[in-house]
């Protein structure tokens, strides 16, 4: 007992972080860096670097930030955890950032409240993952906030009956619940919703479902990466799109660096989503010229990358607000007053969830100087994240 | 090894046996101990190797010591790891009572699976464990209500061990606690791989025919050794719910169960400390590798395997072991 | 009886691209008894040849699939020599640990040179897009693999069965010892079984690649699918493969459209009951 004593003692005056100025403000990032899911990890960098490059590697012009990058691999809420804890006891950050997948940020959660350490994520996107912590500010999107505007579109288009095709984990449960919610709320109806399992390869049976149960359209939600392409290019080889069924998605479906391998097929798909790297606005084109100057290529951004350059204005003002000191709650009361030009365009952080608020672009697969685009031709201005109330 | 030489080795542990056990365990109390001390700031980082641990014993258990092929033991972690969490989040706060939770789970689902799997052998087998751990995926997966589905079981927060000893931010009552849980097992195990059952385990490895030949009934055997796996594997499960308070997907993973074996290969799988040296030279190696250099990690892990297998067959395990035997004076090799 | 016709020619189409890629497995495992984990990445590797020549060189399907399967022989051929002699005679933990190594390099060396996304191999219009058989449309790209898949399978039985070299291979399995005593040079015909398998893998990885889309994790991603068609099969049986192919397709196709919302565990839950009943394979060879 007596050596615990003493070790504790010892271990604490060593560990606790100091509420000192500091020259150099420490931000630990977690993220899939290697794995199936290193794209991700590959734009938070990315957006970070660039968020650098245009507005200084000092905060104020004095504050010096440093960057410590962990890597998650995939889902994994015991790594993440312990590759945070690391972060702020070893490391000793002041700020977190990046967290692609909820479960690593829910295990993250409770770590920062004892450790008085704010978390910005730039991606995870379950509604209920800021109310895990008064800590946390998030500047990427929710299921919700991305789907809600898409059964408004469709009921727009006068679309009756539409069928639901998800892929069966969290994020595609709330797309549907978003969609059917919303979409019956105007007067529709969805008479039935496919949960398509994870580790789907051949769509086939489900195109025959869809076709079968005589809707007008399907409105689907996949995660990017091989099974959009595979689900695509079924809905049109199978003859789907020629008979006149609309196909509706959110922007995972059409994400920017799958476009190339879905090819001229994809023309004329519509999605909502938060980003498009065809937003016209001088923020996005200095914001693009940056990131081509860093990685030599447009081909592997997507949302990350802005979810990322977004949480870097955040972590900086929470910066500027403190003075380089450690002071969560004021950093954080700062953030929630903040509304600033994203590349995605306006955006502003809500205070009562602290999550951000942002226009979702209604977007059609079009070909622009030979390559192919989302280009924006719809704004649902200011979008909340509609997402708590109901899943509570 | 033939019967003969099993007798032999039987006469020869009576005497070594339970000094050599004694130091053992005794060793690894005391350098889990000094890791404490001296990487006071990586309890995140011990505490999963300890849970690491149990699971790679446990794959020993039937892999090393019964010779069985699986790539699906995930199933029983991740049993004791959602029946822990779950059991939590209802109210049932002891770590004790969840630590035996999670290995009650882990010993029911060795005990299905290892009925399962225990039926056939070779390809078949290995196919079927995959099999069962997809299945026990996807079925993780559809219970959202119970497990939080691929959001992650959440809300896991145990109370203080005896009472005494809060869980803190900094990783340190989980990674004791742990740490006194496996010096436990460990003792355990150590007595089980020399009792007539581990060393009739080893015989049905060796030669299954002549094992029932002498009017032993194998598949009984070969299945009670499964249940004390499951068992074991249920205690890192449930440790790694108690110390992350979130319980995931990955917990029931194909992938989380092919690491294991790449663990207990590389430290050697036919021996306790070979699973032991294996898991905390792989983690280190992974956590520094694939912060240094992500990209490649996938790529260095692949070659060590490749050079695991062709130069190192017994696993790092076997360095050591060829050395005490020099110093014994080139006594025969008997991996323990 | 529109839907009934729908998902058997669905199955048919599913059934047909495992086959196709499982097959070199088959192969291999059947002749030379290696459990190779590394399949899916001997497909991928075909895969990524296809890609760069069919985008980058701009030249067309039938050249890519051409030079993917003679450049997957030249790459991989080395691994023979080199890794894969070694571990013919081991124990399956042994095969399934060196193979998996060999697997994770090349995954890591895929990603590293053409990076995490996905790659396109682009199909010539004759194949791709629907094509209306009157009672309901398919993807054209669909016949063509299942006009691949019966070329496949029936050159493979004429070489086993009609052809010298089939004779020696066969012996070869029954009774390495015996064959090599009456001339037969076993090494050599490893040799060229390994370098078949490879080729089978990559073609089946080109062509499939409009269901299963190249990426680093591809090796990873349908090893656990191949191994099951496999196993299932029976190891080293054409037709085992094939009926194992066509039966988990129609599986795996009539749970998706009667019960989508519990496919995958529908899925598993066949394949255990399966191998439960089968242990050796629907077609398996009585020894091994």
């Amino acid at each position: 007992m007596n050596w615990k004593g003493i070790f504790l003692a010892f271990a604490a005056a060593l560990m606790v972080p100091s509420g000192a100025s500091a020259d150099t403000i420490k931000v630990g990032i977690v993220g899939p860096f290697a794995g199936p899911f290193a794209l991700a990890g590959k734009n938070f960098k990315l957006g970070i670097d660039a968020y650098r490059a245009l507005n200084g590697e000092k905060v104020g012009g004095k504050i010096d930030v440093e960057f410590i990058y962990r890597d998650t691999g995939g889902p994994n809420p015991a790594k993440a955890k312990a590759l945070a804890q690391e972060l702020i006891v070893k490391d000793k950050v002041d700020y977190l950032g990046g967290v692609y997948f909820t479960p690593n940020a829910m295990a993250i959660a409770p770590l920062l409240e004892p450790s008085k350490t704010a978390l910005v994520v730039f991606n995870a996107a379950t509604s209920a993952i800021t109310q895990r912590s008064p800590y946390i500010v998030r500047t990427s999107f929710t299921m919700w906030q991305n789907t809600v505007p898409m059964a408004k579109v469709a009921s727009a288009m006068g679309l009756k009956k539409i069928i639901t095709t998800v892929t069966d984990y969290g994020p595609g449960i709330d797309a549907e619940k978003a969609f059917k919610k919303t979409f019956e709320s105007l007067g529709g109806s969805v008479p039935e919703s496919i949960r398509m399992p994870v580790k789907t390869t051949d769509f086939s049976p489900i195109m025959q479902r869809i076709r079968d149960s005589g809707a007008d359209a399907v409105f689907a939600f996949l995660p990017s990466g091989p099974p959009t392409l595979a689900y695509t290019k079924s809905f049109i080889d199978n003859g789907l799109r020629d008979q006149g069924i609309k196909l509706l998605t959110t922007g995972d479906v059409t994400h920017e660096p799958d476009l190339p391998a879905l090819g001229e097929r994809a023309l004329g798909i519509r999605s909502t989503y938060h980003y498009s790297l065809a937003h016209e606005s001088p923020e996005n084109e200095k914001f693009l010229a940056k990131v081509k100057e860093i990685a030599g290529t447009l081909d592997e951004v997507n949302m990350c990358a802005v979810g990322a350059f977004d949480g870097m204005h955040v972590i900086y003002k929470m910066i500027e607000a403190t003075d380089g000191k450690r002071d969560p709650d004021k950093a954080i009361a700062a953030a929630k007053s903040l509304d600033w030009k994203s590349p995605r365009g306006p955006v502003r952080i809500d205070p009562q969830t602290r999550h951000i608020r942002q226009n979702i672009y209604l977007r059609e697969v079009a070909k622009k100087n030979g390559k192919l685009i989302n280009k924006e031709i719809q704004i649902f201005a200011d979008q909340p994240d509609s997402g708590l109330a109901p899943t509570q | 090894m033939t019967s003969a030489s099993i007798a032999d080795s039987v006469k020869e542990k009576k005497t070594t046996a339970l000094s050599s056990d004694l130091i053992g365990t005794l060793a690894i109390a005391v350098l889990g101990g000094a890791a404490y001390v001296v990487f006071p700031d990586d309890l995140g980082l011990l505490t999963r190797i300890l849970a690491a641990a149990f699971f790679v014993l446990s794959l020993c258990l039937v892999t090393g010591i019964c010779g069985i092929a699986t790539l699906g033991h995930a199933v029983m972690y991740g049993a004791g790891a959602y029946a822990a969490g779950y059991f939590c989040v209802q109210g049932l706060t002891d770590p004790i009572a969840l630590i035996v939770v999670g290995a009650m789970a882990g010993a029911v689902m060795g005990a299905v699976s290892g009925a399962i799997i225990l039926r056939t052998s070779g390809l078949p087998q290995l196919v079927l464990s995959i099999a069962l751990v997809q299945l026990m995926h996807a079925a993780a997966n559809k219970a959202s209500s119970i497990t939080g589905g691929s959001d992650g079981l959440i809300g896991i927060s145990p109370a203080p061990v005896l009472g005494l000893f809060a869980f803190d931010f900094y990783g340190r009552t989980a990674y004791l606690f742990g740490l006194v849980l496996l010096v436990c097992v460990f003792a355990v195990l150590q007595r089980l791989v020399r009792s007539p059952f581990g060393l009739l385990c080893r015989g049905i490895m060796q030669d299954r025919v002549r094992v029932a030949a002498m009017g032993v009934s194998v598949y009984p055997v070969l299945i009670r050794m499964y249940t004390i796996s499951g068992a074991v594997a249920g205690i890192g499960g449930a440790l790694i719910a108690i110390a992350t308070g979130v319980v995931g997907l990955d917990s029931v993973s194909f992938a989380w169960s092919a690491e294991a074996l790449v663990m207990l290969v590389l430290g050697g799988a036919s021996s306790l400390y070979g699973a032991l040296i294996g898991t905390v030279v792989f983690m280190t190696f992974e956590h520094f590798v694939s912060a240094a250099s992500p990209f490649h990690w996938l790529a260095i892990v692949g070659a060590l395997l490749i050079a695991v297998v062709l130069f190192l067959p017994k696993g790092l395990q076997s360095f050591p072991a060829r050395f005490l035997v020099k110093l014994r004076g080139g006594r025969r090799d008997h991996s323990s | 009886m529109q839907t009934a016709f729908g998902i058997a020619l669905d199955a048919l189409a599913y059934g047909m691209v495992l086959f196709i890629i499982s097959i070199g497995l088959s192969v291999m495992l059947g002749l030379m008894r290696v459990v190779n984990l590394a399949h899916g990445a001997f497909a991928m590797v075909g895969g990524y040849f296809a890609s760069y020549v069919t985008g980058q060189l701009g030249f067309g399907y039938g050249v890519a699939i051409a030079i993917a399967v003679v450049m997957s022989i030249v790459v991989l051929f080395p691994l023979e020599v080199l890794l894969y002699r070694r571990i013919y005679a081991a124990s399956e933990l042994t095969q399934v640990l060196m193979t998996i190594g060999i697997t994770f390099v090349v995954i890591g060396l895929m990603n590293y040179a053409f990076g995490p996304t996905m790659k396109m191999i682009a199909v010539p219009d004759l194949i791709s897009g629907p094509v209306d058989l009157g009672i309901r449309s398919v993807p054209a790209h669909r016949l063509f693999v299942i006009v691949c898949g019966v070329v496949i399978a029936s050159g493979l039985w004429f070489m086993m069965e009609k052809t010298t070299f089939g004779i020696k291979l066969r012996a070869t399995v029954d009774n390495p010892a015996m064959a090599a005593a009456l001339g037969v040079r076993t090494e050599w015909i490893y040799a060229s079984t390994f370098a078949l398998a490879v080729a089978l893998g990559a073609f089946g990885g080109v062509v499939g690649a409009e269901i299963l889309p190249i990426e680093p994790y591809y090796a990873l991603r349908y090893m656990v699918t191949f191994l099951v068609v496999v196993s299932i099969g029976g190891a080293g049986s054409i037709l085992g493969a094939l009926v194992a192919s066509l039966g988990l397709g129609l599986i795996d196709t009539v749970g998706k459209y009667f019960i989508p919302n519990l496919g995958e565990f529908f899925f598993y839950f066949a394949v255990v009951i399966i191998v439960l009943v089968f242990p050796k394979g629907l077609l398996g060879r009585a020894h091994a």
